[in-house]
């Protein structure tokens, strides 16, 4: 297991690498720099090639490109992720002030989600091919196949109209400073996000359910006279859950950054807003930081739910 | 209110129009767009709190009282901590209420100017004026400007800070020597000597100029302080609120770009009676409808404007009793730009067909749902140096209906002594910030389809760049034609712009325009006349000859107008419908937002809360 792990890391340092590369030039690729970003809707006479050099020369633009590569490979190295260029906050201070936002979107859409797809698996796997299955894989389907922004334009619609809840989009609170406040803001992006993960571990937690119900050792569970209750939840459910677990673990990790839509439209300021408003400014320093954390986050969850499959199931350590 | 003014009457929905494209009468469909007939604009002149003193409510009620702070819409970017290196508009939203001018506008629209840190001034001659500071005025004592050991918290206002605000922006170099880019160094540069005394500053000029007095309101033309200018200069673009004293009627307490702004009320402003607000926060960047509309509905922001005027009029149109809807005219002026100083546009014939190929009001519907106005080479919002909308809907280019068809027929005659089909391929330019814009994203298409259909040819593609990408190619002349907006009114008065445009070895002359006796001679006559009456004469002829012409590629099109909505308690002086008051007004904002607290929709608000000093 140990060899396991530290190969498993020397490929995630070469994978973090090839991301960085990769980022460090598509971002240069787009048109445009943050300081032709700042002139947009400038004075036509106002503005001369003078004031964007002289930009320019402020941020590092100037900078020939095997240069800027070469400082901010150096920099990485030491894990400085460089200033945005918006606020001249570090890359790291504006990744702290941000994931908290993210962090709790994504446990309300986990939350939400995993209560949700759990049992609604479950009973889709149970009644197999029975009315509440085809009306709970029917939900799950429209509920993957409904886009989050329109849901979302929906349940902001009837909010609005019956005024129902605060959404506190100008607020912005935390979980732990306005508990209310902040359940009242993540209500209907967390109930939006976890409806529509819901649909995909759902329908995989039905699938797998289904295959272990077939196998042997179930029917010699229910030979044994146990309940099927103690069936499903003890034996089945064990050996269904490992690819779900998969999921929930990539599905946490992928969160963080994913939810531009929901975070654009609620107004939160999260990673991923940040990451959609670093592309429109090309802020370089900060797509790249955030474009790198997210990646050594969802390599190191990976590994992490690999790991943890060896210890659920044997077969996986020996093999 | 709004539903019955002057755009809301004269409109076509897009729907509407669609329909009219459709049975292919595109002429008829121009003719009963909007502009093209009587102006009614109509609608009050918006107050105009001049002076310091008063300021009626805009509605007729109960006047403005003192309390209370605003909740607003932040913007994501600023390019400077400091206006006279500043070339955007939301900086001076900001700077605005922090720094005061030597004159601010009292009704932006007519160009009325009031005292600021000059009390009263005196035309000595056309060249010379002499400037009477106002007295016992102090820069911010508190806030992170006051704290920040560059600069001097507390200290008087001297006439030695106003010399070197005005010599800082004639010479455009940094406290370090390094040459700036100072946006309004052409219009300081006016200024042949500055001579001060304790209480005034004497101003002489190079030369006779009636627009100089209305150029000390530029609301980009604050006065620094010194000390702390210099200390901070170079580092301009790294937007924090501790570079920023002023002795305007709010401290800047927050300047965080892309999240918060807020200011508290500067106590020992030099008018007692201003600010009426407590203080301000910009609180929240809205980058999508659905935020602007949660953050509105549920009166979390006092007032908001959306780039697509679909939301706020049906936020309004929901809300009729409890909400205000205002129109603004944008300072941003909408043209097409043939670069004639190169082959094959360098042939004026091919300019002037493409100047009668643009169909201005087919722009306004596609794009702005109508909500606009044609504009010849002086914008509608400079109203009393603007051609009338009936006299443009008489020029070749902007007509209607069967004329515009004339004019088509004319364009293409042009456009084949030009040499047509010759030409070759012509790739046309599209900003990319403008076609970004969910509402204006058809613009390529759409451009480039009017010059196709008009010149019954495919010869015309689009492309779209960055502004970073045409801005330095404006200066030597080498531009690829574009389609764009560009921020080119700062005052009321037309004339220096005008100058500044089309004559002769002007800086912002990118056509190289060289018209010495119909351009050059009449545009410096109005400017050094104080007869209005001749200089209104003067420039409305130079317009004509430039339209002759073909606006010499600088193929002027329209200005847009936006509806801002706001809550029964939010006020403000604001223009009227059709009134041009934006950014050019941004001051005002400060001194005249007042909120009305006995308003149901106040106490239903969710209160800001400023940061503190």
């Amino acid at each position: 297991m140990g060899t396991y792990i530290l190969r498993r890391l020397i490929l995630n340092i070469l994978v973090l690498w090839l991301v960085a590369t990769m980022v460090f030039l598509s971002i240069r690729v787009l048109p445009g720099n943050y300081a032709s970003q700042q002139f947009a809707g400038a004075n036509l006479g106002g503005v001369s090639s003078e004031a964007i050099a002289q930009a320019e020369r402020a941020l590092g633009l100037d900078k020939p490109m095997p240069e800027q590569y070469a400082n901010f490979m150096g920099d990485l190295l030491t894990l400085d992720l460089g200033e945005s260029f918006r606020t001249r906050n570090s890359t790291w201070s504006e990744l702290r002030k941000a994931l908290p936002y993210s962090a709790e979107l994504g446990v309300f859409i986990i939350l939400v989600g995993f209560s949700v797809a759990i049992p609604v698996g479950v009973i889709s796997a149970v009644k197999q091919d029975q009315t509440p299955d085809y009306i709970l894989r029917g939900i799950a389907i429209s509920a993957l196949a409904a886009p989050v922004f329109w849901t979302a334009s929906i349940a902001v619609i009837f909010v609005l109209e019956w005024d129902l809840i605060q959404i506190n989009v100008t607020g912005q609170p935390h979980v732990w400073s306005d508990p209310w406040g902040a359940i009242q803001w993540y209500m209907i992006p967390g109930f939006v996000g976890g409806f529509a993960s819901t649909a995909t571990v759902m329908r995989l937690l039905r699938s797998e359910l289904l295959e272990v119900l077939r196998q042997d050792y179930i029917r010699t569970a229910r030979a044994k006279g146990l309940t099927e209750r103690t069936v499903i939840m003890r034996h089945a459910m064990r050996n269904a859950f490992l690819p779900v677990l998969t999921v929930m673990g990539l599905t946490l990790a992928t969160l963080i950054s994913s939810q531009i839509v929901l975070e654009q439209m609620f107004n939160i300021p999260g990673v991923g807003r940040m990451l959609f408003r670093s592309i429109t400014l090309r802020d370089y320093p900060l797509f790249q930081g955030l474009v790198i954390v997210t990646t050594f986050v969802i390599v190191t969850t990976n590994l992490a739910v690999d790991v943890l499959y060896g210890f659920l199931d044997p077969r996986v350590r020996l093999s | 209110m709004a539903n019955m003014n002057y755009w809301s009457r004269r409109r076509l929905s897009r729907r509407g129009m669609l329909r009219g494209a459709a049975v292919g009468t595109a002429g008829v469909a121009g003719a009963v767009l909007i502009g093209c007939g009587d102006d009614d604009d109509g609608g009050d002149d918006g107050g105009g709190g001049g002076g310091g003193g008063g300021t009626a409510a805009p509605d007729g009620g109960a006047g403005p009282v003192k309390g209370g702070i605003s909740s607003l819409v932040s913007n994501p970017v600023y390019d400077s901590v400091d206006a006279h290196t500043s070339v955007s508009s939301p900086v001076l939203t900001v700077t605005s209420r922090a720094q005061s001018k030597l004159l601010r506008f009292s009704n932006p629209n007519s160009g009325e100017v009031a005292g600021d840190l000059i009390e009263s001034w005196e035309v000595v001659s056309p060249s010379e004026y002499v400037l009477n500071m106002r007295q016992g005025v102090t820069w911010h004592d508190a806030g992170p400007g006051a704290d920040n050991p560059a600069s001097t918290a507390g200290r008087p206002l001297t006439t030695e800070d106003i010399k070197w605000n005005i010599e800082r922006q004639q010479n455009a170099v940094f406290a370090d020597g390094s040459a700036g880019a100072f946006g309004r160094s052409a219009y300081w540069n006016k200024v042949a000597s500055v001579d001060i005394t304790d209480k005034e500053i004497k101003l002489t000029l190079k030369a006779d100029d009636a627009t100089f007095v209305e150029g000390l309101a530029n609301e980009f033309n604050t006065i620094n302080q010194p000390e702390m200018a210099e200390a901070v200069d170079t580092n301009f673009s790294e937007i924090t609120p501790d570079k920023v004293i002023g002795t305007g009627p709010f401290i800047l307490t927050e300047w965080r770009p892309g999240e918060r702004v807020s200011g508290v009320r500067n106590p020992n402003y030099y008018n007692p009676d201003r600010p009426y607000l407590d203080g301000f926060v910009y609180g929240a960047v809205f980058e999508d409808p659905t935020a602007y509309r949660i953050g509105f509905e549920q009166n979390q922001i006092d007032r908001f404007t959306d780039p697509d005027p679909d939301t706020t009029l049906a936020i309004g149109a929901d809300k009729p009793d409890t909400t205000n809807t205002k129109w603004q005219g944008v300072a941003n002026t909408v043209a097409a730009y043939t670069n004639t100083n190169i082959a094959p546009f360098s042939d004026l014939r091919l300019a002037k067909a493409i100047d009668l190929s643009i169909d201005r009001r087919l722009i306004i519907q596609q794009l702005h749902n109508g909500f606009g106005r044609v504009s010849g080479p002086v914008a509608w919002l400079q109203e009393k140096w603007a051609l009338s909308q009936e006299e443009l809907e008489t020029r070749p280019g902007y007509q209607s209906g069967a004329a515009r068809d004339a004019d088509i027929v004319e364009a293409n005659k042009l456009w084949q002594a030009g040499g047509g089909a010759d030409v070759g391929d012509i790739s046309w330019t599209i900003a990319q910030s403008w076609a970004a814009r969910a509402s204006w994203n058809a613009t390529p298409e759409l451009i480039v389809g009017m010059f196709n259909d008009a010149f019954s040819t495919s010869q015309f593609s689009a492309k779209t760049v960055p502004y970073g990408e045409i801005i330095p190619s404006w200066s030597d002349g080498t531009f690829d034609n574009f389609f764009a907006w560009i921020a080119n009114i700062e005052i009321p008065d037309a004339r220096a712009d005008m100058q500044a445009a089309f004559g002769t070895g002007s800086p912002s002359n990118f056509w190289n325009v060289n018209q010495p006796d119909d351009i050059d001679a009449p545009l410096a006559a109005s400017v050094a006349t104080t007869d209005i009456d001749e200089a209104l004469e003067l420039v409305t002829g130079v317009q004509r000859y430039i339209l002759d012409n073909g606006q010499f590629g600088r193929h002027i099109c329209y200005n847009y107008i936006f509806p801002a909505i706001s809550w029964n308690h939010y006020h403000t002086t604001g223009g009227a419908a059709d009134e041009g008051w934006n950014f050019i007004a941004a001051s005002l904002d400060g001194l005249d937002e007042w909120l009305d607290q006995t308003e149901s929709t106040f106490s239903d608000r969710q209160h800001p809360t400023a940061t503190p000093v």
